[in-house]
């Protein structure tokens, strides 16, 4: 019933321009906004979610042997951390060793501190042989030719391997020799 | 033996705390959908945030016994809430919500026409309102409730007494303004 007559006298205050019937509509208004009935259900909806919701939960619980609260309890916890922490740092310090003194490596004086120029680091190395050298070619090419005079069928394949192979060398030459030795008669005979 | 004692000190204190619980919400639960509803301007908003308010209850109930006054404690909590969830859903138009809410404010005994106009006024009042400044705003919603005063008002809003009538006046004024020359104002 109260809010018809403010309802109605906030309806016929519109044109009214005064300030004080201004703020009473608009304080009206606002008043029935505030009265407006509450939805039925809603203190036994709020109640059902605060059951529903979830509750602290309880990690870890005692039992009464355990207790915290017991005094040898918390005794025998604060030796453990402090047997833990003893322990821990016992073990870093047997481990640990303890720092070196540096090893200094004392050069030799170089020889040509004095002055002059140096070598760059550059290292002298030796001339090396070319590899074995042929010993008297020309003598095993004539003895080749005397060969192949006398015995003509036998010599031929030595020159063909000697061919293959090159130029003679010295090893290769001496092996030849025995060959002249026994070719030499036989062009004496012929002469 | 102990541990026995234990459960079962556990579970009267958490049944205590139930029953606590279930008081603050059927003798607040109204007050605080009123408040909510006031600003959010729609049932289910306001009825989440009672919901969530008394939520926030049950989770520091271990403090309940050192609140003075609960009434204007929970108030606040719910006004917090309501305040942070209108910055959320700012977005959404409120011209759909000031429609809706004239329309469903209670208008016994008058005419059709009358039912209309009533109407038209309220939408026009509540659209004025909403173009106040944020603190003579707020000032003016709580204003309107019988059940707080200015003394409570300046609790709830955290701020001194002086400053809640000082508002409240300048929020008058911007009223009569806004309704006398509507289009003179922003």
């Amino acid at each position: 019933m109260t809010s018809t007559s403010q309802n109605a006298y906030s309806y016929n205050s519109i044109s009214a321009t005064g300030p004080q019937a201004v703020s009473d509509s608009v304080e009206s208004t606002l008043r029935l906004i505030a009265r407006l009935p509450v939805p039925e259900g809603l203190e036994r909806r709020v109640i059902s979610g605060l059951n529903a919701a979830p509750r602290a939960v309880r990690v870890l619980h005692w039992p009464a042997a355990l207790h915290p609260s017991r005094s040898w309890m918390r005794g025998a916890a604060a030796a453990a951390i402090v047997f833990v922490v003893a322990g821990g740092g016992w073990g870093v310090y047997t481990r640990v060793q303890p720092s070196q003194p540096a090893r200094v490596l004392v050069m030799p004086p170089r020889a040509g501190a004095g002055g002059g120029f140096s070598s760059a680091g550059a290292m002298r190395t030796p001339q090396t042989l070319n590899g074995p050298m042929v010993a008297n070619p020309i003598a095993a090419q004539s003895n080749k030719d005397q060969a192949a005079n006398s015995r003509p069928a036998q010599v031929k394949p030595l020159n063909k391997a000697l061919a293959r192979t090159g130029p003679m060398t010295h090893a290769r030459a001496q092996a030849v020799a025995p060959n002249k030795a026994s070719a030499q008669p036989a062009v004496s005979a012929a002469k | 033996m102990e541990t026995l004692n234990s459960a079962v000190d556990d579970l009267a204190r958490s049944q205590a705390e139930e029953a606590t619980l279930a008081a603050l919400v059927s003798q607040y639960a109204g007050a605080l959908y009123r408040v909510a509803y006031s600003v959010l301007r729609n049932p289910a908003d306001a009825e989440d945030a009672v919901q969530e308010a008394f939520l926030r209850v049950l989770r520091h109930r271990d403090t309940l016994d050192e609140v003075r006054d609960q009434r204007v404690w929970l108030i606040r909590i719910v006004w917090n809430i309501v305040l942070d969830r209108k910055r959320r859903a700012k977005t959404r138009p409120e011209t759909d919500d000031v429609a809706e809410l004239a329309r469903v404010l209670p208008c016994d005994g008058l005419s059709a026409e009358q039912l209309a106009a009533a109407a038209q006024h309220h939408a026009h009042v509540l659209t004025c309102v909403d173009k106040l400044p944020v603190k003579e705003r707020q000032v003016l919603q709580l204003s309107a409730f019988e059940e707080l005063n200015s003394v409570e008002i300046s609790q709830v809003l955290g701020i001194t007494e002086s400053s809640v009538r000082s508002r409240l006046f300048r929020a008058r004024n911007l009223m009569a303004e806004l309704l006398n020359h509507p289009r003179s104002s922003k």
